[in-house]
Formats: structure tokens, C-alpha cells, sequence
């Protein structure tokens, strides 16, 4: 477990610790691509308005940000051939906010080739390696950010989130991660994978620094469309562990995909969260098993889009010329099922799958406070041991979509271990009620 | 044989501003990609802004002088996927319809909507110029309505009006492009792309008519295809038949959320927006007792039209105000190649100097001369009187010394006139003009030659 807490060192010591420990021990753990050349010299200007009282609300902490985000002068090369050599001419809305609340950039984490995957298996720059559970997978596809918080080489961290690729390496690695409502959180500087679905998101150790992060980098951006203009409370000033006459749903589905032994540990957290107040009810989600094939037909006709500019003229390479099988496979799904005579029978279908799915769960909801349950039907698998079919891989994300095809806030804190593996129990909560959620975490890790 | 042409037409909208970003879009008058941005060279990552308030408002009221019904439902941005190298994202942001079911003299207007220009690719330098990346553009698709080149061009005529009435396109002009479809009775339907002039598309037709003739008259039949207007040859060439026609796989933008229209939105741009320019020849007609032909000549433009108005009320012949414009003001500006807002013009001077007309202080001519001045430094009109001296001469002597001069200089035409040539007259008439620099009044002159002459 790391030791080191914001405020607690001096900035700069902190910084280099940071630094010093990532450049040791990364070479065998693969998390980070790159490092930032100005994280010392940031880390010197921010001491300076510390000690004269003018510290912003991350003064001192060190954020470590997925490849697919924009960091000037850094290369955001979304773990792919395709754009190794692109380095952002501007700063993602996420990461202006975290300037200018003080936060220091330690670098740019590994992830799945441009987060199509659920492993970090997929990097054009190599696997990570799970550091609370050796020898396994770290989860995906924020697999580099989820690592980088768990293995001690940041206080917190960005990742984004399309289906779960923030909650399920969160649940893999032992830490906290959170899913923010749609819209909610800025895109603008995240590199798509499937606009309409994912949001970027904190990686913490804890729930507290998760919510921190939350609120600096939440609301409205006037340069991007699709964020809401609802005025949020502070996150971290109204975490409060009591949860007392709170209904908390879990859905009787949940066991039908999930392994019984993880299963078993969710059950526990259900037993925190009693004993914190809140009375467990079962619900319904008759419509669960649609939200894999609802959500990956989506997912490919959106990145087949997002990829056109990847032609070859601007970035080097054609994309379809250099990625990874997995890209690949979901640029020619995508390019086979946009096509007018299939967009009806699969892509509009999916649209109105999606429609149902949302209305399932705000309906269950609307009954609850928040939906408690497993975040990853299965345990990480050892790395090495090659998964061929998509279709078995994708089958770890049947938990975690149907969150982002409703649009709501989702967040994941670890609820105990099998076999010394992690497992994180997920938080679904009504849109725009990320406080709920992150309540009902915190009273998790309370315990 | 019946001919049957529709059209496609994509207009730049006058926003200071892109479509989808704060880049400027004055791109004529600065270096290649310099009016740009993440955004509208679509950087990884990037986002576009939320649309262009301006550019919705102009579409909106473009679509209503066109008699449009506009589209209540949720209008949705569309994704039009295509690879080409001046398109940065590999596909152009297009929204569904905005107007709908309208009509201009008789041309069905099937849609009006909004989408973003590409850049500028030059194929033989191989470069792209991204500053025309975003600019928001109208396009208008009409109906098959039009049944010849000359009905063909008679409309854009009409529609170049009626954008230009608007004042939301650029004024400058020559930013319009378009597509037409056209076939021949029983024929399949030929799309000729890459227009970009209402002369450009009356060739173009006038070329495709006599090809698709020609090929009916050696027994070939026309397939349905698609061809590119070459302007310097003013031919039309194949670019693509339909068994090769292109899947632009429409997505609707996850980016951008739909736009909705409400009612006071209409509301609001109904009670701003101009009269269209052929009601206003109509009510010119009717109010002011107009000629067609006047009515007409004066609606060319809405800021003659209004400067007009302004005459009407401040002079208050609108007859003899009508042909002044329609015979002297449109002369002048023909002549010096202006439009009358470029000219500097006003009513309440055009009415100042017709006052001064009527009351005798000058000549037709000298008020001729006063609206060359004009077009030319704007000023006082009585000041230019004054200067150039174009105050009517009444005096007879001085009349009767510029005629005897005349007479004197011109024996040859005195004495066409006196052996029967009476045009010989009118010559004489415009010399004596032309001494006094037109102070002289044509009438008085033309009696005292009379007098003269015998």
C-alpha cells in the first residue's frame, strides 16, 4: 500500500519519490508511457503557492493521465503505432482544470490500443502487469491509470470510460474508480472511442480523493455540447458514510452472470452497507443480457467513425494499416454494419435497445437510491494466457455497460479479495447523482 | 423533349465566426491555415462547440423567405462519412433538414440545412489550406421544377436575390456552388457536381442537354451517373456511374445533441427578417403604381429598394423618383460596376437632387452628373452643385452665344438639317449639350435651333 498522501510531504520531495519509484519499477510493471519532463518544475512553482497561501484544491497532488487525453507538449498516443508520434498541440478541458487547481501531471499511462479492450492487454507499447494480483491482467482498459494509483506512482489518476474501462481495472487492481454521468465531465481532449457512451474519470486510493478529483474536473464546458449546465454541490464537502434509510438495489441477474465466489464477497459488501443504515431490496433487470450486443454494435459503428481521420495523410499511418487485431476487428465490424442496407437492421436496432435498457434501469432507480452489485462477472486471467474469442473477452463487460448505455453515474471500491485477487463491488446511481454514489463508496471503505 | 432539372445549392453564411469553433472565417484574406483550431482541423480529441447561433438563425431565415415550414421535431447533426483530403475528420457535419415544402417562383424547395465547408485541396501541390475547414454553409435542394437552362437561370437569378436580401450570406458574392440533376424525358437522371456559377450552371445544362441528345440520337441510352462540370471547357465529364455510387454510412453526431426550434425562436426572426423581393415588386407595384420593369430594376437590390422608399416618402413622386433610379442611378452604378450599397448612395440625397430637378436649379443631365460625383466621394448635394458649377443656365444670351458657336463650328450638320436630315437636329442639340456641360435644358435649346435655323 503506498504511504505517501497529499500535503503530507513537501511537494517537490513528493514529486521526485514519485518519479524516482516510477522510473525503478515501471520497467517491469509497464504502466506508464511516458513521463512529464515539467513535473519537477511544476511541482516547484506549486510549493511556491503553497507557501504563500495561494495553493489551488490539488496543490500536491500527482495525476497520472491515460494515453487517450490531451496533455500539451506530452504524447497522447492512445497506446497505438497509429499516433506514436502525436503530441497534443492543446489541453483537454480536464487537464486545464487540473493546472489550474495546482495538480501536478506525472505522465501518460498504458491502456488498451485506443481502449478497445478489458485487459491492458492490447498496448502497441506491451501489457501492464497487475501489481495486487501477480501474474494476472490489470483489467482495461484504463489499465496503465487504474496500476499507476495502485503501484504507487501518483496519488490519483485520469481514465476514461466507455463500458467499464475505469470500473473494471478499478476492481481488478484494488482501487477506487468513477464512472461520472454523461455529460458531466468534459470530452473535449479525450480521444473517442464511442462518443455517445464514455466520460473520463478519477482513479484514487480512496474515496475522498476520488470525489476531489470529481469536482475538478466536473461541469459545464462551453466548448463541449453534449456536458450539462446543472450546477453540482462539492462532492468531498457532503461525503457522509451514513446511509440510513436508503434503499439499496441489487438485482437478482446479477448472480446469473457472475461467479458464485465473487458472488459470495458482494454479498458482504451488501452487509457493510446494511450496517451502515440501508435496507438491501432485490430488483429487476430482465433486459441485462441485451446490453453486450446493444452495446458493442454501437461502440463499433461510433470508432469506426471516430477513426476516418486516421488516414494515413496527418498521423503517419493509416490506421488499419498498423493497429492490433482487436482495433481492427471493430473497424471493419463498424465499417460493415454502418452501411445503409445493415445500418437499420443492427445500428438503429442497437439505438432502440438502448433506449429500453436506460429506461430499465432508471425505472429500477427510481424505487432505490442506488444499485449495488458485482463490477466483473469473472477474476482477471493470468496474463499470457491468450483469450481468442472476442466474444469471451467482451463477456467481462456485461456488468459494466449497461451503465454507460443509460447514461448514469457508476463507481467501484474494493469489497475484498479471492485468492488474493481483488474484487470491487460497482455503485450505479441516478443520473447526475454522483454524491449518492460516491456516499454509498465511501461507506465501503469505511468499514 | 421535356427537360427536368433540379438543383443543389450550397451558399457560405456571413458568420464572423465557424460553425463549430471560434476560428475566424474571413479566410480570403489571410495565409493558408491560419484561421484554425483543434477543432476545424480535427485534431484527435477535439470537440466541436455547440453550433453557431448565428449560422442557425440565418438557415432559419433563409428557409422562411424561401416559404419554408421549419422543422419542429428534433433536428439532428449528421455525420457523412467520405475520404477525401480536405476533409480533417473523414466526414462532414450536415443536419438534417431545418426547412421543408417551400417555394420560389414556382421551383418546389425540398429542404434547407446546415453543414460545414471542407477545406481547400490543391491536387497539384498536394497541399490543404484548412482555413474554409467549418465555415458555415446553407444548402438548398429545390424540386425538379425547372424545365430549361433559361428557367434554370432565371431561378438562381431569383434565389441570389433572396439570399442577398437577407444579408446573412457574403455579400461579395461568388461563394455559391452547386449540384444539378438533369434528365430527359424517359432518361435516367445525370448529377453534374462542381458548379460554381449561375453562368457555370446555365453552360453546364446547355452542354448536358446536347450531349444526352446527341447520345438518344445514336440510339444509346443515358445511365444514371454522376459527372463534374469542367468550367474552362465548359463540358461535363464522368466521375462515377451508380453501380460505384458512394455509402456516406450517415450516423447522427454523438458530439453534437439535436437542435430544437421553437416557436418564439420563429417568432422572433419572422418580425426581423426582410420582405422577400418578390412581394416587395408586387407591393411596389400596387403602392407606388410601378412599372413591372421599374419595379423590378429597383428590387434588384433591398438597399435600393429601401433607398427608394426612403425617396417615395421624402419626395414624393414615386413615378418620376422610379425612372430616375431604374434609368440614371442604375446607369451610374452599371457603369462603375457597383452595387448600390457599395456606392455610398442615400435616398435622402437622390430625393434632395430630385427637388432640385424639378424646381429647375438643374438640368436631367447636371443631376446626372451630381450621382456620378456621388458613387464616386460621397458629399453635399448642393456643395457639388455649387463646385462644379452645374447650376441650370436660363440666361438667353449666354444660351444664344453657345448655339451661334455651335451653328458656327458645324456647317456640315446645319446643312443635313436644312436639306430635309432632321436627326441632324438631335446632333446639334448634344452639341450645344456638351458646350454648357450639360446646364443647358434641351427644350429651350431645341426652340432656340428651331428659331434659328428657320
Amino acid at each position: 500500500m503506498v504511504e505517501v498522501t497529499a500535503l503530507t510531504d513537501e511537494v517537490q520531495e513528493k514529486v521526485a519519490k514519485y518519479l524516482d519509484r516510477a522510473r525503478r519499477e515501471d520497467g517491469d510493471i509497464n504502466a506508464l508511457i511516458e513521463l512529464n519532463p515539467g513535473a519537477e518544475q511544476a511541482a516547484k512553482e506549486v510549493e511556491k503557492k503553497i507557501d504563500s497561501g495561494k495553493g489551488g484544491r490539488l496543490a500536491g497532488y500527482v495525476v497520472a493521465v491515460k494515453s487517450n487525453i490531451n496533455v500539451m507538449g506530452l504524447r497522447a498516443t492512445c497506446a497505438s503505432k497509429t499516433l506514436e508520434n502525436y503530441v497534443s498541440p492543446y489541453d483537454a478541458t480536464v487537464i486545464q482544470r487540473i493546472k489550474k487547481e495546482d495538480g501536478i501531471i506525472l505522465g501518460m499511462t498504458n491502456m488498451d490500443e485506443f481502449a478497445c479492450g478489458s485487459s491492458g492487454e492490447t498496448s502497441y507499447f506491451g501489457e501492464t502487469q497487475n501489481p495486487r494480483a501477480k501474474g494476472r491482467i490489470p483489467g482495461g482498459s484504463s489499465s496503465g491509470s487504474a496500476v499507476a494509483v495502485a503501484a504507487g506512482f501518483c496519488d490519483v489518476a485520469l481514465g476514461s470510460d466507455t463500458g467499464g474501462s475505469i470500473r473494471n481495472p478499478a476492481s481488478h487492481c484494488g482501487v477506487v474508480g468513477f464512472k461520472p454521468s454523461y455529460g458531466r465531465v468534459s470530452r473535449y481532449g479525450l480521444i473517442d472511442l464511442a462518443m455517445s457512451l464514455e466520460q473520463i474519470g478519477p482513479f484514487a486510493n480512496n474515496v475522498r480523493d476520488a470525489a476531489l478529483l470529481l469536482e475538478v474536473i466536473a461541469g459545464h464546458d462551453p466548448k463541449e455540447g453534449t456536458t450539462i449546465k446543472d450546477q453540482f454541490q462539492g462532492y468531498t464537502d457532503n461525503l457522509s458514510a451514513d446511509l440510513d434509510g436508503w434503499k439499496i438495489g441489487f438485482a437478482r441477474e446479477f448472480e446469473e452472470f457472475t461467479e458464485p465466489a465473487i458472488v459470495r464477497v458482494i454479498k458482504r459488501g451488501l452487509d457493510r452497507l446494511s450496517s451502515n443504515g440501508a435496507e438491501v431490496v432485490e430488483i429487476a433487470l430482465p433486459n441485462l443480457d441485451k446490453a453486450l450486443p446493444t452495446y458493442y454494435l454501437t461502440v463499433f459503428v461510433e470508432f469506426f467513425s471516430a477513426t476516418r481521420k486516421y488516414d494515413g495523410r496527418r498521423y503517419g499511418y493509416k490506421i488499419e494499416d498498423v493497429c492490433g487485431r482487436e482495433v481492427l476487428r471493430r473497424i471493419m465490424l463498424g465499417r460493415y454494419i454502418s452501411q445503409k442496407e445493415y445500418s437499420g437492421r443492427y445500428y438503429k436496432k442497437a439505438l432502440q435497445f438502448r433506449s429500453l435498457i436506460k429506461r430499465e434501469l432508471l425505472h429500477a432507480l427510481e424505487a432505490v437510491d442506488v444499485i449495488a452489485g458485482p463490477t466483473v462477472p469473472k477474476l482477471p486471467h493470468m496474463l499470457g494466457e491468450k483469450i481468442e474469442d472476442p466474444l469471451v473477452m467482451y463477456g467481462y463487460d456485461v456488468l459494466t455497460v449497461p451503465t454507460n448505455l443509460a447514461g448514469i453515474p457508476a463507481g467501484v471500491v474494493n469489497v475484498g479479495r479471492i485468492k488474493g485477487v481483488p474484487v470491487g463491488m460497482q455503485i450505479q446511481g441516478r443520473p447526475l447523482d454522483e454524491q449518492k454514489v460516491l456516499n454509498a463508496m465511501h461507506a465501503l471503505e469505511k468499514d | 423533349m421535356k427537360v427536368i432539372i433540379g438543383f443543389e445549392i450550397h451558399e457560405q453564411l456571413a458568420t464572423k465566426t465557424k460553425l463549430y469553433c471560434d476560428s475566424p472565417t474571413n479566410y480570403r484574406e489571410v495565409e493558408p491555415n491560419t484561421n484554425v483550431c483543434e477543432v476545424c482541423t480535427g485534431m484527435p480529441g477535439a470537440k466541436p462547440y455547440p453550433m453557431n447561433q448565428d449560422a442557425i438563425d440565418a438557415a432559419i431565415e433563409i428557409a422562411l423567405m424561401l416559404n419554408c415550414e421549419i422543422v419542429r421535431d428534433p433536428i439532428y447533426i449528421q455525420r457523412k462519412h467520405y475520404d477525401y483530403p480536405d476533409l480533417p475528420s473523414g466526414y462532414q457535419r450536415t443536419s438534417l433538414p431545418i426547412g421543408i415544402k417551400g417555394e420560389l417562383n414556382g421551383v418546389g424547395i425540398w429542404e434547407v440545412h446546415l453543414e460545414e465547408d471542407p477545406g481547400k485541396y490543391d491536387p497539384l501541390s498536394g497541399k490543404v489550406d484548412y482555413n474554409r475547414s467549418g465555415v458555415p454553409l446553407v444548402e438548398i435542394v429545390t424540386a425538379p421544377d425547372m424545365h430549361s437552362p433559361e428557367e434554370a437561370r432565371s431561378f438562381l437569378r431569383e434565389l441570389t436575390k433572396v439570399l442577398h436580401y437577407t444579408g446573412k450570406v457574403r455579400p461579395e458574392g461568388g461563394t455559391m456552388r452547386m449540384d444539378t440533376n438533369i434528365s430527359l424525358e424517359g432518361g435516367a437522371r445525370v448529377e453534374i457536381k462542381n458548379i460554381n456559377s449561375v453562368k457555370g450552371a446555365y453552360r453546364a445544362l446547355k452542354f448536358e442537354i446536347a450531349r444526352q441528345k446527341n447520345l438518344r440520337k445514336r440510339g444509346i441510352i443515358v445511365k444514371r451517373e454522376t459527372r463534374a462540370f469542367l468550367e474552362t471547357q465548359m463540358i461535363t465529364r464522368s466521375m462515377r456511374t451508380k453501380e460505384t455510387a458512394e455509402d456516406y454510412r450517415y450516423i447522427p453526431d454523438p458530439d453534437i445533441p439535436p437542435l430544437l426550434i421553437t416557436e418564439e425562436k420563429i417568432k422572433q426572426i419572422k418580425s426581423l427578417m426582410p420582405e422577400a423581393p418578390h412581394l416587395k415588386l408586387s407591393r411596389f407595384m400596387e403602392q407606388y403604381g410601378l412599372s413591372r420593369d421599374d419595379a423590378w430594376a429597383i428590387t434588384s437590390e433591398i438597399d435600393m429598394a429601401d433607398a427608394f422608399e426612403e425617396v417615395a416618402k421624402l419626395y414624393g413622386k414615386p413615378g418620376p423618383a422610379a425612372s430616375f433610379f431604374r434609368h440614371i442611378v442604375k446607369k451610374v452604378l452599371g457603369y462603375n460596376d457597383l452595387s448600390f450599397r457599395e456606392s455610398g448612395l442615400s435616398g435622402k440625397a437622390i430625393a434632395e437632387l430630385l427637388s432640385l430637378r424639378d424646381s429647375g436649379k438643374i438640368t436631367d443631365a447636371g443631376a446626372e452628373q451630381v450621382v456620378r460625383t456621388l458613387v464616386k466621394q460621397p458629399g453635399d448635394v448642393r456643395r457639388i452643385i455649387e463646385k462644379k458649377r452645374l447650376i441650370r443656365i436660363d440666361e438667353d444670351h449666354v444660351l444664344e452665344k453657345a448655339v451661334k458657336e455651335v451653328l458656327e463650328e458645324n456647317p456640315g450638320a446645319v446643312k443635313d438639317y436644312k436639306s430635309g436630315k432632321a436627326e441632324a437636329m438631335n446632333f446639334i442639340i448634344g452639341k450645344v449639350m456638351a458646350k454648357t456641360r450639360g446646364r443647358a435644358d434641351p427644350k429651350v435649346v431645341r426652340k432656340l435651333l428651331i428659331k434659328e435655323l428657320g
